[in-house]
């Protein structure tokens, strides 16, 4: 039974799974370094697989999907960057608001253009192309886990590493980190933080448009009500579990995906469905638990050596 | 009563109105762009909300859910820990004010609804108690930790109506009814308005009251009054945070009661639409204010009423009304900023002047 559960398909169905995580968590992190926690990635993420599918379906290419995905994202991510540094709206209530309209204009336009309820599908969606490396193709256990996936899973790596050097390694980087912790210095080195915010919101947007159009035209070429399925907050806790760190933010959504990939291996063992799949939603609180524990204890020993 | 009429409070009247208004223009150019007559789209959405009898009864039917989730909102917001897990605990609430009704069947009338709310709003509460807890205690974001919950609920209940209190007839995914004496009696013909809705009444005025008139009240006020729409700052009393919670997920829970004997007469696998969520977007747009609640809850429920004639009419999707919600609620939490950015421009307009003068 072990062995049915724990093997090569686990691996693989992890990658993928933690994949839409992992885009958005990246983009969660930029924002939070910026002083933003954006808990409208959710919202985000729902415009991103619907517009893919919208994209994909009119353009008749997999890019067409992705380039609206990400234009979508783009303008969500300067709606939100908007509201919240030009507006000094609550940067939660925002997030609430943008996670409520992506939820109705998406269930509002599904009907308007395609004209059908829940959800949508049709062969003129086109998927996302699929890599392959013949290198790896006799190589059973490497060519299971790292062949034949959709294109954002090894984009998605490629950026985590990517966003680690621009954070720590580049003068941005350094800039954006400053305009979350200590504004008022940045501005005196001459740099808008407001810039820097502005920029780390509309990445996000694009970030989470990857996310989405990964969903939506990654594997199943299709479009459902509320399909991100909470992965926005999930990828909140991701961030959080990750300290913002983009290496460590990458485990973490690898290790939310693995859960949930876990879950979905399990129901062939005659499990429930329905227990199956809060498998996710619990290891996320436990997670948060444990994370937030450590901190404290953290903390407490400091005081302690303090004295 | 005086301080309805401060300066501050109808200068948000004012702005919730202009936010209505821009946010119905916007749903008004998108009828427009698929060709339709708004005018003819809006007046069949009033007619359709409170033309007759019945439509103004199902407009107050759908009131009542929207009431007691969104001042289940207003009072933990107000108390600075955001309870976003009310679909959650009005799903469980909902389960088990059914399972005392399909179970306990030969109770008296009065003793059976009364255990089943009371049923409802304890396990709401509890439900809502473990987020509560983790907050003040490791402060774990609620937030996060409530959405996973009501994710969580949901999946529990489908299993449950699934597999062991699967209804032995009639259709999929639903309990067995509950007995016929403890149901809620219909008011208006065809359409499900019950005395619930009185009940409902009852418990607003008590939630007002403790709201706005008792030093708890007070309590609460003192401990959100900073973040009365701002998420962080202010005293946060970990006391008053897991009371508010527990009422809050009370209320939930109460609603979920209420749809049961009110409307269903079991519990259903998908028994809410998203209540409480509709609910917390009351309570955000009226910033947390119990008399406003009410008032936006029939707003809502008259848009949702609506939207149904409207469709007919001009043949656009009703969900347009999500739209227009959606959007209300962006202009509402712009507002300050808003007002700021107007005041900006009027002042270097006068200084403009002024300088021109000289």
């Amino acid at each position: 039974m072990i062995k049915e559960l724990f093997n090569l398909t686990l691996i693989q169905h992890t990658i993928r799974t933690a994949t839409p995580l992992i885009l958005a968590a990246l983009g969660g992190l930029l924002t939070m370094h910026a002083g933003i926690l954006n808990i409208g990635m959710e919202g985000m993420i729902l415009l991103g697989a619907f517009f893919g599918v919208v994209g994909s379906y009119f353009f008749g290419s997999s890019l067409g999907g992705v380039l609206l995905a990400v234009l979508v994202g783009m303008a969500v991510g300067l709606l939100f960057g908007f509201f919240v540094i030009e507006l000094k709206s609550d940067e939660f209530i925002i997030g609430i608001a943008i996670n409520i309209f992506a939820g109705g204009l998406t269930i509002f336009l599904l009907r308007s253009i395609f004209g059908v309820k829940g959800a949508f599908s049709s062969p003129d969606i086109i998927p996302l192309p699929k890599l392959n490396f013949p290198l790896l193709d006799n190589i059973k256990i490497l060519d299971v886990i790292f062949n034949n996936h959709s294109i954002f899973v090894y984009i998605s790596w490629i950026l985590v590493v990517l966003t680690y050097i621009f954070l720590y390694k580049t003068p941005y980087g350094i800039w954006l980190r400053a305009s979350g912790e200590y504004p008022e210095a940045l501005e005196t080195v001459g740099v808008s933080s407001k810039k820097m915010k502005y920029f780390s919101s509309i990445m996000c947007g694009i970030l989470c448009g990857f996310a989405g159009a990964h969903l939506s035209l990654g594997y199943l070429t299709l479009f459902t009500e509320n399909m991100s399925a909470n992965r926005g907050f999930i990828a909140v806790a991701a961030i959080i579990f990750g300290a913002s760190n983009p290496v460590k933010t990458f485990l973490a959504a690898l290790m939310f995906g693995f859960f949930d990939a876990l879950g979905i291996r399990m129901q062939v063992m005659g499990i429930p469905s329905q227990f199956t799949q809060m498998i996710p939603y619990l290891v996320t609180v436990i997670a948060l638990f444990i994370v937030t524990k450590n901190q404290l204890r953290k903390i407490k020993k400091k005081r302690e050596g303090a004295k | 009563m005086k301080k309805w009429f401060r300066k501050e409070n109808l200068e948000y009247i004012l702005s919730l109105f202009i936010a209505i208004a821009a946010s119905l223009a916007i749903g008004a150019l998108i009828m427009l762009a698929n060709g339709r007559s708004p005018i003819l789209g809006y007046s069949a959405l009033i007619k359709g909300a409170f033309g007759s009898k019945y439509n103004l009864a199902t407009t107050l039917a759908k009131t009542v859910p929207l009431v007691l989730t969104g001042l289940a909102t207003a009072i933990s917001f107000r108390s600075g820990i955001f309870n976003i897990g009310g679909e959650g605990q009005l799903y469980l609430g909902a389960f088990a004010a059914a399972y005392i009704g399909f179970t306990f069947t030969a109770l008296p009338k009065g003793m059976g609804i009364l255990l089943a709310i009371i049923a409802g709003g304890i396990i709401g509460a509890a439900y809502a108690f473990i987020p509560a807890l983790l907050k003040v205690k490791y402060k774990i974001d609620e937030v996060i930790t409530t959405i996973m919950f009501n994710s969580v609920a949901v999946l529990l209940t489908d299993y449950l109506v699934n597999y062991p209190f699967a209804s032995s007839r009639g259709k999929m995914g639903g309990t067995e009814m509950v007995a016929e004496q403890f149901r809620f009696a219909r008011l208006v013909k065809l359409s499900t308005l019950n005395t619930s809705i009185f009940l409902m009444g009852i418990i607003a005025i008590f939630i007002y009251y403790l709201m706005e008139k008792t030093s708890h009240g007070y309590d609460f006020k003192m401990v959100g009054q900073n973040s009365l729409f701002s998420r962080y700052g202010g005293i946060k009393d970990k006391k008053q945070m897991i009371i508010a919670m527990l009422i809050s997920g009370a209320l939930c829970g109460i609603a979920g009661a209420f749809e049961v004997y009110g409307v269903h007469y079991r519990f259903l696998q998908n028994i809410s639409p998203g209540y409480a969520f509709d609910g917390m977007l009351v309570a955000l747009i009226v910033k947390n204010n119990p008399i406003g609640v009410i008032l936006m809850s029939i707003f809502f429920g008259g848009l949702k009423t609506g939207s149904i004639a409207m469709e007919n009419a001009t043949s656009i999707p009703s969900e347009l009304v999500l739209v227009i919600q959606s959007i209300i609620i962006l202009f509402i939490a712009g507002e300050a900023g808003f007002k700021r950015i107007y005041k900006d421009l009027t002042m270097k307009r006068k200084l403009k002047k002024e300088g021109g003068t000289k």
